[in-house]
């Protein structure tokens, strides 16, 4: 049976086939875990003898994930946030337990803050801000009327969410685990590969500015996300906790290696002339020698010993690769060729170099000796935040809340709190999403539709309904629902909000109460809360629809060229190509793909990359060699130059620094080192094909009077 | 060891400080095993860990509560 399929069914459809049946087993392991993992909460719950069983069941959908690392590190994140919020909510309603006005002012300053905080962060470390925010509201705002409650409120909040916490990370992590640790392994693995085999095949031609810009992204996203999923990892894996630090220095040098590679092919793409057609031949020359070593390598599996053989390669290319040099270099006769050629060659020999310590990096993770920590400590990831888009947010929160309370105070609406509480909720936990207008319209989709679902349940179903088993029967279906759109990726927004308004229009309080009422009359008031965050998204810009926050995410990108050029030299590497990428990352999160902003950021984003490169390295040169102060004056003077062009671009300010650029060039005859990168600074600030396009004139030669 | 502790003035069991000594314990064989690469050699880690941590704070809950 199975050799006559076979021989019917092309080999792709059935792997096709096969990889579908695979992936929608996981689907259904995921919703049967997370069903199991809520029904196990809502069985603890009521033996303990907790207030509020949906509450904690409500925590196990909100942190359950296919992969159990993202489950642990959310999970994580909430506890530390629930309970951080529930010490606010004591110190809050301690100090104005009878004065309504201060009270919601001091709890709207609260929500404000954490919100703010949650946007300077890229991870969970951004859920757990939120969460102390408007954890404090949860538990302070039920017991307004008698607080003298509220230590109890507290208690009970931390210990649903607690027992919530601790049976989804059991059951995610114990039964049939998803790892994150293979995502990320596997990552990694795509990484090298991918960039090997990108450098093999793109050293054997000309690659167009278009094509850099889309490898650029790419990049930028890998390293990103890999930075981000090895900070939830080490949550799942002892193992990985220990190699945390190598995959670090991994990723730095995976930046460092693709930096400079950019650079190179900025610099073969500027040799197009025929006049330079001999240098570019020689450096080609000199790339193909590298791309030689690089052939043996293939895009399949590629493991540690692969690695090291490379390695190995590597290093014996790079000791002969001086010899190579100057093999090329023989017969070139004109100063500038002969500048151009050094410039071009030095970055392939420090591309081999890079290259080098990536490969190098990525067989020591393979290896056993990997938990060793290494000897170099690297620097942590630095992130490129805006001061402006924490005022954003705290603002958007706080005024969220303010308004909201202000019109419970005025109407005495006996659900305004809720409302209040849910608008407030959403407006600081979609505010670090991508898109958050339309997180929240799926987020109300799902909330009809769990409202209904919830009435449905509770009215329909589990009043004719008897003892914890019938219960778990008659909720399964509903859960099933939400968490299969849960495990949709494009579905996902929609599920957590049916997720979320199911289990609030639930009737499980210890006791039951079962009050249809009551139920439509909060189910209604959170969905106003949810309208009412959408109308806060509105009227406060976020990144996605204001141009005037994405110019000021772009001003912050090209502003590391300007702290490269001031900074001390010390760690300044990796801290500069983490925190440029980081920039680009969120603009590109926020900006359509292939639009005219998208294409303007990513042409910025290369300059950037290629001039904060050449800066460092001739800062680093320049530190190296005593070089005399006749030198370091006018090479400090540009540098200035330079970094105020890019903190504000302008006709005035470029011809300005391309001036003092060309002075210190002249200064510079005769030291090499010095002379090759800052020839770059200056080849990247002519390249008519760069961002900088607008500001590169014809040399001004013409008549003076001719205007 | 009492069945109850003042803390702040707050009455938590003497369990909890029991639960929080074995979390600490727990993070430091964890970080043992992966350090030495134990965790090759188990079948389910998860489990494992899981496993152990039950060892944990049963022995020294039933060591603390005699």
């Amino acid at each position: 049976m199975n050799a006559y399929l076979r021989a019917r069914v092309p080999d792709g459809a059935f792997a096709e086939a096969a990889a579908f049946a695979r992936g929608a087993a996981l689907d259904w392991l995921f919703v049967a875990k997370a069903a199991l993992a809520v029904l196990l909460t809502a069985w603890l719950a009521m033996r303990l003898g907790l207030e509020q069983p949906s509450t904690a069941m409500l925590t196990v959908s909100i942190v359950i994930h296919p992969h159990s690392g993202m489950v642990l590190a959310k999970s994580f994140y909430r506890a530390l946030g629930t309970l951080v919020g529930c010490l606010a909510a004591l110190a809050i309603v301690g100090a104005f337990a009878q004065q309504s006005v201060p009270f919601l002012l001091a709890m709207a300053l609260w929500i404000g803050l954490c919100a703010g905080g949650a946007s300077l962060h890229r991870n969970f470390k951004s859920y757990g801000f939120v969460l102390a925010g408007y954890t404090a509201a949860i538990v302070a705002l039920p017991v307004v009327n008698h607080p003298q409650n509220v230590f109890d409120s507290a208690v009970m909040r931390v210990s649903e969410v607690l027992l919530g916490v601790f049976v989804a990370g059991l059951v995610s992590d114990a039964i049939f685990p998803q790892r994150l640790g293979n995502v990320l392994r596997e990552s990694i693995r795509a990484q090298f590969a991918g960039f090997i085999v990108f450098a093999r095949e793109s050293l054997r031609g000309a690659l167009p500015r278009g094509d850099l810009e889309q490898a650029h992204l790419r990049f930028v996203r890998e390293v990103v996300q890999i930075e981000n999923q090895r900070s939830s990892v080490v949550f799942e894996d002892a193992g990985v906790r220990v190699r945390s630090p190598r995959m670090r220095l991994l990723n730095h040098a995976f930046m460092a290696a693709s930096t400079s590679y950019q650079s190179l092919h900025h610099q073969l793409n500027r040799l197009q002339d025929e006049a330079q057609r001999p240098v570019r031949e020689r450096l080609m020359a000199l790339a193909g020698e590298l791309g030689a070593e690089l052939a043996p390598v293939e895009s399949a599996p590629l493991m540690g010993p692969q690695a090291e053989a490379l390695t190995r390669r590597l290093a014996a290319l790079r000791e002969r690769f001086p010899a190579s040099i100057a093999a090329q270099r023989q017969g070139l006769a004109g100063r500038a060729e002969r500048l151009d050629f050094d410039t071009g060659a030095e970055l392939i020999g420090r591309i081999v170099g890079e290259l080098h310590d990536y490969a190098q990096a990525y067989a020591a993770l393979a290896s056993p000796q990997a938990a060793r920590s290494p000897a170099e400590v690297p620097a942590p990831f630095s992130r490129s935040n805006d001061w402006a888009g924490f005022l954003i947010a705290a603002a958007r929160t706080t005024a969220t809340m303010l308004a909201m309370g202000a019109f419970w105070l005025a109407s005495a609406w006996p659900e305004g709190a809720s409302a209040m509480l849910i608008a407030t909720a959403f407006s600081g936990v979609m505010a670090t999403l991508p898109d958050p207008l339309r997180a929240v319209r799926a987020m109300l989709v799902g909330y009809a539709a769990g409202t209904l679902a919830g009435l449905l349940c509770s009215y329909g179903v589990l009043v004719r309904m008897d003892g914890f088993a019938l219960l778990a029967a008659s909720l399964l279906p509903f859960l099933a629902i939400g968490f299969y759109l849960m495990a949709r990726p494009a579905l996902a927004g929609i599920g957590s909000g049916y997720l979320i308004a199911f289990f609030s229009t639930l009737p499980l309080k210890n006791p039951m109460t079962f009050d249809a009422l009551a139920a439509i009359n909060s189910s209604l008031a959170q969905a106003i809360g949810v309208v009412c965050a959408g109308l806060a998204f509105m009227l406060f810009a976020s990144a996605s629809d204001s141009p005037w926050l994405q110019a000021r995410l772009l001003r912050k990108l090209r502003l590391q060229v300007a702290s490269v050029c001031r900074l001390p030299l010390a760690g300044l590497r990796q801290r500069f190509e983490s925190a440029s990428r980081d920039a680009a990352a969120q603009i590109v999160a926020h900006t359509r793909a292939g639009s005219a902003e998208s294409r303007s950021l990513l042409a910025w984003s290369l300059a950037v990359q290629e001039t904060g490169h050449a800066v460092i390295e001739l800062r680093k040169a320049l530190a190296a060699t005593d070089a005399p102060a006749a030198l370091r004056a006018p090479i400090e003077s540009a540098l200035a130059a330079l970094a105020m062009f890019y903190a504000d671009p302008g006709h005035e300010r470029y011809r300005r620094a391309r001036e003092r650029l060309s002075a210190a060039l002249d200064e510079a005859r005769g030291h090499a080192p010095v002379m090759a990168p800052l020839h770059l600074i200056r080849l990247a600030l002519l390249d008519q094909r760069s961002a900088l396009a607008d500001f590169v004139e014809p040399p001004p030669q013409e008549n003076p009077h001719a205007a | 060891m009492p069945r109850e502790i003042a803390l702040l003035d707050a009455l938590v069991p003497g369990l909890f400080l029991v639960f929080l000594a074995s979390l600490a314990l727990q993070w430091a064989l964890d970080w043992l095993f992966g350090r030495f690469g134990l965790y090759r050699h188990v079948w389910h880690p998860p489990l494992f860990r899981l496993a152990l941590f039950a060892c944990v704070f049963g022995g020294l809950g039933l060591i603390a509560m005699r």
